[in-house]
């Protein structure tokens, strides 16, 4: 497959086009690439980069919370999903168990912290990724890379010091887990000296491509029953 | 650990916070200030992790994304069981109920589910959309005419309830919902109507395949009773509050 030009500067050892491989085809890519944020269908990601991009339009802390908790959704649905389907076994199990508490941890505080500003949680489709123990595994470290690089985009952004405290200690800990997954990958933990952010338009264009978010099916109607009566 | 010891390191993590903040202040051009040990100790409440609850009464359901031929086995030659289509006759999205998957393969994973119509069936996962899950499960009692739906496997709803009469009864077994209908003009069926993946075998000639529905009533006074075509007839104020509490999905069985 093809990244972007954006994003094979950021994926600079191959992790998340090899990851994200099975699920983005050259044409979503380019059809994302050229649609352009606003027009992304993850819309609470779209939508909080276009309220408080990086480059200098920060409306608050609340839009960097409610970033990262969609972020943190993301994973914890993603690694639930998988321990509840079962079909990981050993050093991969354990990690998608342990990593999982952990983000579902930092969803509940997120959302304890937001309160009634916290956004609601999207529908996934993660595509069968975690039915599969390589595809779970591949696109584990994509997630773990991403979320690293998304906190290290925003945390800056942070005003109130206890918020930029806890997004600090969430950060290193996700950091570790992208070492943790790296290593059952097969990839090097630590592959440079110095990690870059990754701006939230780009994550959202990402995660887009994906086509891991979804809206719930129709399954509320108005059409006159044909059932039996 | 010892409390100094704790004391010690919270002191430790303060300091490297503060200095994490001196940093993150500058890269953001704003006036922070540095964090300090109160500061810190005012942050987030991270809660303990915890681990996933063994849950008995989870159930998942995916909508169909690409119509598709159910199978007797996990694998694309194996006898087909049934099509199964993107929609149901009202419009909406069709659903099944996922009951377990194989192994993955090279030709990808394949998911067991309990299908519109009352059969199983193996599916490719790649024509089912994201699972959602349910605590819900409703009985339907045939013989003592009741409905009764459990969350979490405690009951939190029951209802007295008109089935299907001798020659065209509601069939028994284990089925789910997989729609719901408001707002249409049909006053036999009350407000409010769920529709459900039993087929009611006496009326083969229905039109949309004869599908059992949960619904309302113009005929209250009919219920409970052994009268209808196979659907489950509730009072409408019953039925209201069964929508209240409901969701696609829900397996609903019939005994």
């Amino acid at each position: 497959m093809s990244l972007p030009a954006w994003l094979r500067a950021y994926d600079r050892d191959d992790a998340i086009a090899e990851a994200f491989g099975g699920a983005l085809s050259r044409r979503q890519t380019l059809q994302a690439g050229a649609a352009g944020a606003a027009a992304l269908t993850v819309h609470a990601l779209a939508a909080d980069a276009r309220a408080a991009d990086s480059s200098g339009a920060a409306t608050g802390d609340v839009a960097v919370l409610n970033y990262a908790l969609t972020l943190e959704y993301i994973q914890a649905a993603f690694y639930s999903e998988a321990e509840r389907a079962g079909v990981l076994h050993g050093p991969l199990a354990e990690q998608a168990r342990v990593v999982g508490a952990h983000e579902r941890a930092h969803v509940a505080a997120f959302r304890r912290v937001l309160g009634t500003r916290a956004i609601a949680a999207p529908r996934f489709d993660f595509r069968g990724t975690t039915e599969d123990p390589a595809a779970f595994r591949k696109t584990a470290v994509a997630f773990e890379d991403l979320a690293v690089a998304a906190y290290k985009d925003q945390i800056p952004l942070l005003r109130q010091p206890a918020f930029l405290a806890a997004a600090v200690a969430i950060h290193s800990v996700e950091a570790r887990h992208a070492a943790w997954i790296r290593r059952l990958a097969g990839v090097l933990p630590a592959a440079r000296a110095f990690d870059e952010p990754l701006p939230r338009a780009q994550v959202a264009r990402l995660v887009a491509s994906t086509r891991f978010v979804v809206s719930l099916p129709r399954t509320t109607g108005t059409g006159a029953p044909h059932l039996t009566g | 650990m010892p409390a100094g010891h704790r004391t010690r390191l919270l002191a430790l993590a303060a300091g490297a916070l503060a200095g994490a903040a001196t940093v993150a202040s500058s890269l953001a051009g704003s006036h922070v200030g540095p964090v300090t040990p109160r500061a810190a100790a005012q942050t987030i409440a991270i809660p303990p992790p915890r681990p996933l609850k063994a849950d008995p009464h989870l159930v998942r359901w995916a909508p169909v994304a690409a119509a598709t031929v159910a199978r007797e086995e996990p694998r694309a030659e194996a006898r087909p069981v049934a099509v199964v289509a993107r929609g149901t006759p009202e419009g909406t999205a069709n659903v099944v109920l996922v009951l377990g998957r194989s192994h993955a393969t090279p030709a990808g994973v394949w998911l067991r589910a309990r299908l519109p119509g009352g059969r199983l069936g193996w599916l490719p996962r790649r024509a089912l959309g994201g699972y959602v899950v349910v605590t819900t499960q409703l009985v339907v009692d045939r013989r003592r005419l009741t409905a009764t739906l459990l969350r979490d496997g405690r009951p939190v709803f029951r209802a007295p309830v008109a089935v299907g009469r001798p020659s065209s009864p509601t069939p028994a077994g284990r089925f789910y919902v997989r729609d719901v209908l408001r707002d249409y003009r049909s006053a036999m069926y009350g407000p409010l109507a769920f529709g459900t993946s039993a087929r009611a075998p006496g009326v083969t000639d229905w039109p949309a395949g004869g599908f059992v529905g949960i619904h309302g009533t113009d005929h209250p006074e009919l219920i409970p009773g052994r009268v209808s075509h196979g659907c489950v007839r509730l009072r409408n104020p019953d039925i209201r509050r069964l929508g209240r509490l409901m969701t696609v999905g829900t397996p609903v069985t019939v005994r």
